[in-house]
């Protein structure tokens, strides 16, 4: 082997190769998107390199949690009792007035709203790409998480799902240029599309008509229409309103009501009777699904028939 | 030859410097701490093309170049595109690099980094519309700087595993 000759040779062939074979991925991925179950399954190889970069975050707050002192866990404690009991008390409201709600549908003849079933999901990587807002979480299909997920926190809407691997999904965040949702004005109902720019504290309000009702301090909850994020989550409020005659529209900012450039801990959510249903403990259900195979064959398709009619 | 019975075992050396550059490079950090974040799996994969141009060159950094593509959620193809090409040069002139001082292959790491960095933010620009911002260019800077550290300790670990 003299690798000499065989390298000079043929440099420049390979490099045209590579750029016409990374030319038709690019193309294959972005203009035709045949790639997805592709990304998916590199994605499930990939994500151990993932899971390792937490690794060393993981142990320092772990470190961290040992080194509290008791005096600050008592404090803690302390406050999330207190926090807690107000939790109760708005949750016992919160109850009564879903009950009256339920009445009041009834007695107008419409539609019960579906439960959401939701999962806790920790990121483990924020995207250091820097043309896109994407997160990646350790929840993946195993845990029966799906494309087209709504993400949320505590606060409000986050995200949506965009790719899934086994173990992990990836997120892309509202604020993402490539994103967009239509919400509806908690004050006035007028329905708006936000739209992210690539910035973590501002979503632009796309298409206003000068004589619109809104506000500056409007809350834009999520109306529901996109068919992606379920109805009444709040997503963004408005901060400035700038009506020049001289533009077509009115250029409205809204600033997230979720802490995009501090999320750690997320939630998935499910329809209730939804098609795709949330898998809170994979491994068993393997087990399960491994010893009723037979079984679980049969019944699948039939499933799949019926959500698709 | 004894060099097939080893090999097996240089190639997962340069396989685990290429993992632990992925980790490197995707681990979370707060916000200045990834603006300054070098590039570590160019400068690795740029090591490794001058080191060992008959081993390390465009297949591996096609190959490395998709692995980011996943890892950071870009369209597929785009740091495989840009990771080719920068290899291609270096891989090209290797033995004019060799003779650089470090000082020199710091600035040329800037300048290839820097090469890498334009391609990916025009592609991006065209495909994604993608806004332009001037701490883009800051981890060139924090590669140079990073370069002789990163070269003497990969020529420590090539050295140990007698990798010619």
């Amino acid at each position: 082997m003299t690798p000499l000759f065989i390298r000079t040779v043929s440099l420049r062939f390979r490099l045209t190769l590579a750029l016409l074979l990374a030319f038709l991925l690019l193309v294959l991925d972005h203009r035709l998107s045949v790639m997805e179950p592709t990304r998916a399954v590199l994605n499930s190889i990939i994500s151990p390199i993932q899971y390792l970069a937490v690794v060393p975050e993981q142990l320092l707050s772990r470190l961290d949690q040992n080194l509290q002192s008791r005096k600050n866990l008592r404090q803690e404690n302390e406050t999330l009792k207190l926090d807690m009991l107000e939790m109760q008390g708005q949750m016992q409201r919160y109850q009564f007035l879903v009950r009256e709600n339920e009445r009041l549908r009834n007695l107008l003849a419409s539609e019960a709203r579906e439960d959401s079933l939701r999962m806790v999901a920790e990121v483990i990587a924020v995207d250091s790409n820097n043309f896109s807002h994407q997160v990646v979480v350790n929840k993946g299909s195993a845990h029966g998480v799906f494309i087209g997920q709504p993400v949320l926190d505590d606060q409000g809407v986050v995200g949506q799902v965009i790719s899934v691997g086994v173990s992990t999904a990836r997120i892309l965040l509202i604020s993402d240029q490539n994103h967009a949702l239509p919400t509806r004005s908690a004050r006035s109902g007028i329905r708006v599309v936000v739209q992210g720019i690539g910035e973590t504290s501002e979503l632009d309000v796309m298409h206003v008509p000068h004589s619109s009702d809104l506000a500056e301090g409007d809350l834009l909850l999520s109306s529901g229409l996109g068919g992606v994020f379920p109805e009444g989550y709040p997503v963004a409020r408005i901060v400035t309103i700038d009506r020049d005659d001289s533009l077509p529209f009115a250029r409205v900012s809204a600033r997230p009501i979720a802490h995009l450039d501090r999320i750690r801990m997320l939630l998935l959510v499910w329809q209730a009777g939804g098609e795709q249903q949330p898998v809170f403990n994979p491994i068993q259900e393997y087990r399960e699904r491994l010893e009723g195979a037979p079984e679980s064959e049969g019944t699948n398709p039939e499933t799949e028939e019926t959500a698709g009619e | 030859m004894i060099e097939t019975s080893s090999s097996m075992g240089q190639r997962f050396v340069i396989f685990m410097t290429f993992v632990v550059a992925l980790v490197l490079a995707t681990m979370p950090m707060s916000f200045w701490a990834a603006a300054i974040r070098p590039d570590w799996p160019l400068l690795v994969l740029l090591y490794w093309v001058i080191a060992l141009p008959h081993r390390v060159s465009i297949g591996i950094a096609f190959i490395l170049g998709i692995s980011v593509d996943i890892l950071i959620g870009s369209s597929f193809g785009i740091h495989a595109g840009a990771y080719a090409l920068v290899s291609y040069s270096a891989a090209r002139h290797y033995q004019r690099i060799r003779n650089f001082s470090l000082l020199q292959q710091s600035l040329l790491m800037a300048a290839l980094v820097a090469v890498e960095r334009i391609i990916v933010f025009l592609i991006e620009y065209y495909l994604n519309d993608a806004q332009f911002f001037g701490q883009y260019f800051w981890p060139v800077l924090s590669s140079a700087i990073l370069w002789p550290w990163l070269f003497l300790i990969l020529r420590k670990v090539r050295r140990r595993f007698q990798m010619i």
